[in-house]
């Protein structure tokens, strides 16, 4: 499966009209907005092509300005179990790599 | 705590769009977790496609890349992709992935008709060194017939190892990479005004302007991310404005304040009359344009780049063609000063009537443009790249709109900037700043100036006279050449100019089925150009390799070597070098040459151009120490075949061409460390702005501003005229034809269509139309249509509405789609000057299929 997240930004007091249609799109989840409008989404999908047609339809949604997308992941295991003891930013934080 | 390993990805995924965002989500833990808590380890890289140069992070796990993000900490792009970038983590595994040589044989041998077999690497090199050494001895062909066509996707020691195979090696100055077709007019152009390479602001300027102008660039588009910080500035500061300025409607002109739909070519007409209305409202920067400028007028009658039995070449008599005589026809470059008053009376006929009449363009809107450059409140950035480099007078023009800059002395300051983009990873890196043109050496160094081969041969350690003082073949110049059985062994690489190339059917296929060539495609995927070679060589791509590109803001970055390549795919930097080991130097050199420097008899051109002492002066251990910071035990695929730090040695030996000459490049070992450099970086420290006191080191206390490229100080303002396009509408042909490229796809899409998600997003090729112009010819949208020119037809579908809005009698066409080459359709009219394809105007017509 595909699971990826984007920065979608709304066109100022449209946000609400923003996550009303994120809403009616499968797999996409906001999880935070911030007061300049800018949503934290996800996206999950089994096949590719919904990733794809996904991303399309956010373009289009009304009041959305911009989708930018952040972060992307293929995995063929998505039930097997991690063990992450909370610390839940697996990315690297040294500048320096 | 345990997780699904799907919960788990997913609040990476949430923490890094919430980083990039600079938000915080309640009740997460944004704590670091130790490298690999997953299995997968993560590393910094660069983008793949465009000039941007996006920082990303690549997530390796089992040998394979798995996961990409953009880099929070990469000062370019803060953590954001664009949609191709997202998928970034896709192009190495398509499905058709080349693996082995294959070269056309029947019978067991080479055919130049047969089918493509699989061979070992040592048979490729048997025949490849065969067909090199038979095009020397031809008289017809001789060292310039050996050819090389290479890109601003070569990695900067890819290029330079390339280059120096060929100048040095090879003694051939016919190597050309495809940024020929993509940025040579911004290079020209640099060079006639500065005399000095590349922009001299950075992207910094995208948060300093009050003004942006886009001439011929659909960043929405093509730059997303460079385009998402424009859009940041425009909604963020209320009083920012953005005038956009191209031959249709597109994407970007959805933010424009001003929108600017003008008729191919008159941009030149645009240009002068903003000149002419800062000269008329008595806006010229007086103490800035007495001090640092200088006014030239150019000759004007240089033709169209053609083949010279072209009409149009026939009465050009400065286009540099044999005359009569057998003498150059005058030089398409030649200018002479003149003063500003001559030039305040060129531009004085481009009045507000004349350049709306030339360009259709609505006063009101041309004069908003104008003023904006002329109020010296108001802080200036251009941005431009394809509209303009894709030009017949694309050097003229990119001189065109520095006069603007320079009248007012809106330049290499924050904000006020005229900002070539670049459409590869690399073009400037590779292509320009390594010198990987047929005109060029390292570090703006030219191969026609005695000195500058000097300085390069004593560099490389080889005797003079050992670089060939002739230009070589240039990218349109090679297929011509190869239609005319000129070049006999002809290599390409990180390119498909068999689908990217201008006229296909009239001269690049042809040329390469020519029994007289022997045609090597290095690639990664079977595109249209590796399907019409005689051999295949399987290469190793982006992470498959350790590399370091160069943006379009002078910025170096480099990444290791992540994961193995598949199969018998190898760099092409292995290529070059393994393939150099089989010359002996009297192979390839004369006896007199060899007789100034008799200790290389014997030795091979491995021996003389790579283990020359210098190249291969760093220990395989060093790459351990070098990369001790990212990973423990740290190697890669080339320095194990070679046994020497392959790319610090010709890193640095490359970068010593540039240092202390306003080129300086940082320590090899830096690079591995930072979100990359601008150059010129000195004492540790890079340059944003050049040519300003105070910003660049090379300009001394109270010299203020010095256009140092030239030894006089001063940058050159250029009287030039508008003139028409090489070919026109007419009756029979009536439509302008545009070529370029949509969001999805990146070039001839042998990547990005190889992207599930990015070819379901944009399957096919279509062409834009006006709804009149579809109507007029009993079109409706969706309709498979017919496109031809004088020079071939294409089928494909029509659109009249959508994401481009072309004018009526205009017409775009995308080049990514491998089924529907528009380039058969392309003219092979270049700009005389900077020898780059017009890929934005010619005559079509459509018709329903």
């Amino acid at each position: 499966m595909n699971i990826s997240s984007a920065i979608v930004h709304a066109r100022p007091g449209d946000v609400a009209v923003v996550q009303a249609g994120l809403a009616t799109l499968a797999g996409v989840e906001v999880h935070a907005i911030s007061p300049e409008g800018k949503l934290i989404v996800t996206i999950e999908t089994e096949d590719e092509g919904s990733n794809a047609a996904t991303y399309e339809r956010i373009g289009q949604l009304d009041g959305v300005m911009s989708a930018a997308m952040v972060y992307h992941q293929t995995e063929s295991e998505p039930e097997t179990e991690v063990s992450v003891e909370a610390k839940l930013r697996a990315t690297p934080q040294n500048k320096e790599i | 705590m345990k997780l699904t390993r799907r919960e788990f990805i997913k609040t990476n995924a949430i923490a890094a769009a919430a980083t990039s965002a600079g938000m915080s989500i309640p009740g997460m833990a944004l704590a670091a977790a130790p490298q690999g808590a997953d299995g997968v380890r993560w590393d910094k890289g660069v983008c793949r496609y465009c000039g941007v140069g996006c920082g990303v992070l690549v997530g390796v796990k089992d040998g394979r890349v798995v996961a990409t993000q953009g880099d929070p900490d990469a000062p370019v792009n803060k953590g954001l992709n664009c949609v191709k970038g997202y998928f970034l983590s896709k192009i190495m595994y398509g499905k058709d992935r080349l693996t082995k040589p294959l070269l056309r044989m029947k019978d067991g041998k080479f055919d130049k008709n047969g089918e493509f077999a699989p061979i070992s690497w040592d048979a490729a090199f048997d025949i490849m060194a065969e067909k090199v050494k038979a095009t020397l001895k031809e008289p017809t062909q001789g060292p310039r017939g050996v050819a090389m066509f290479g890109s601003g996707q070569w990695t900067v020691w890819e290029g330079y190892a390339a280059a120096k195979l060929m100048k040095a090696g090879f003694r051939s100055n016919s190597i050309d990479p495809n940024a020929r077709h993509c940025m040579a007019s911004a290079v020209a152009g640099f060079m006639r005004t500065f005399g000095i390479d590349e922009p001299m602001g950075c992207y910094d300027d995208a948060e300093h302007a009050d003004v942006f102008a886009l001439w011929g660039s659909n960043m929405a588009e093509m730059h997303p991310i460079l385009w998402s910080r424009i859009t940041n500035r425009r909604l963020t500061a209320p009083h920012v404005k953005i005038h956009v300025l191209s031959t249709f409607s597109h994407r970007s002109c959805e933010l424009a304040d001003n929108e600017l739909i003008f008729k191919p070519q008159s941009d030149l007409a645009i240009l002068n009359y903003i000149c002419n209305y800062i000269i008329q409202n008595k806006a010229v920067n007086q103490d800035f344009v007495k001090k640092n400028v200088g006014f030239f007028k150019g000759v004007t009658d240089i033709g169209y780049g053609l083949r010279p039995n072209h009409p149009l070449e026939q009465v050009a008599m400065n286009n540099g063609y044999p005359g009569a005589d057998g003498k150059p026809k005058g030089d398409p470059n030649k200018h002479a000063p003149i003063s500003f008053d001559d030039f305040a009376k060129f531009v004085s006929e481009y009045t507000l009537d004349k350049a709306h009449e030339i360009s259709g363009v609505p006063k009101d809107r041309l004069e908003a443009l104008a003023k904006a450059y002329a109020d010296p409140k108001v802080k200036v950035t251009s941005y431009w790249t394809m509209g303009f480099n894709q030009h017949t007078r694309g050097t003229w023009v990119n001189n065109m709109i520095y006069n603007v800059h320079l009248l007012v002395g809106k330049i290499s300051e924050p904000g006020n900037s005229p900002f070539s983009l670049t459409g590869q990873p690399s073009a400037c890196g590779t292509a320009r700043e390594v010198g990987t043109f047929a005109h060029r050496l390292p570090a703006d160094l030219v191969v026609m100036n005695p000195k500058h081969r000097e300085f390069s041969e004593k560099m490389w350690k080889l005797p003079p006279g050992t670089i060939p003082e002739w230009v070589g073949y240039h990218a349109v110049l090679q297929s011509r050449m190869l239609k005319d059985g000129k070049i006999g062994f002809y290599w390409t690489s990180t390119t498909n100019n068999m689908q990217a190339g201008p006229n296909v059917n009239g001269e690049i296929y042809p040329g390469w089925r020519n029994p007289k060539a022997f045609v090597v495609v290095s690639d990664v995927y079977p595109t249209v150009s590796a399907m019409s070679a005689d051999l295949i060589l399987p290469c190793a791509m982006w992470m498959e390799k350790e590399g370091m590109f160069g943006n379009a803001e002078r910025r170096g970055q480099m990444w290791r070597q992540q994961v193995k390549a598949p199969g018998e795919s190898r760099s092409d930097l292995w290529q070059y070098m393994e393939f150099s080991k089989r010359f002996k130097v009297e192979e390839v050199w004369p006896a007199d040459l060899l007789a100034k420097a008799p200790e290389l008899k014997g030795k091979t051109l491995y021996d003389v151009l790579y283990a020359n002492g210098q190249v291969n002066k760093f220990p395989k251990e060093d790459l351990a120490k070098v990369n001790a910071h990212a990973w423990a035990g740290y190697t890669n695929d080339e320095s194990e075949a070679f046994g020497f730090y392959v790319q610090k040695g010709l890193f640095e030996e490359y970068a010593g061409f540039g240092r202390g000459h306003a080129h300086d490049l940082a320590p090899f070992e830096t690079y591995h460390k930072v979100r990359g450099m601008r150059w010129p970086v000195v004492d540790g420290k890079e340059t944003l702005w050049r040519f300003r006191e105070g910003y660049d080191p090379y300009v001394k206390k109270g010299e203020g501003v010095k256009f140092y490229g030239y030894p006089d100080g001063k940058a050159k303002i250029f009287a030039l005229p508008y003139q028409p396009a090489a070919e026109m509408p007419d009756k029979d042909y009536d439509l302008w034809l545009c070529t370029g490229r949509v969001l999805e796809h990146w070039h001839t899409g042998s990547m990005t269509r190889r992207a599930p998600e990015l070819y379901k997003a944009f399957p096919d090729a279509v062409v834009w139309m006006h709804p009149k112009d579809a109507e007029k010819r009993g079109l409706k949208r969706n309709d498979v249509v017919k496109v031809s020119t004088r020079r071939g037809e294409i089928e494909l579908r029509v659109d009249t509405k959508g994401r481009n809005k072309p004018p009526e009698g205009l017409i775009f066409i995308p080049f990514f789609d491998e089924h529907r080459l528009v380039n058969k359709l392309t003219l092979d009219a270049t700009c005389p000057i900077s020898k780059e394809t017009d890929f934005k105007k010619c005559a079509a017509k459509v018709v329903k299929a």
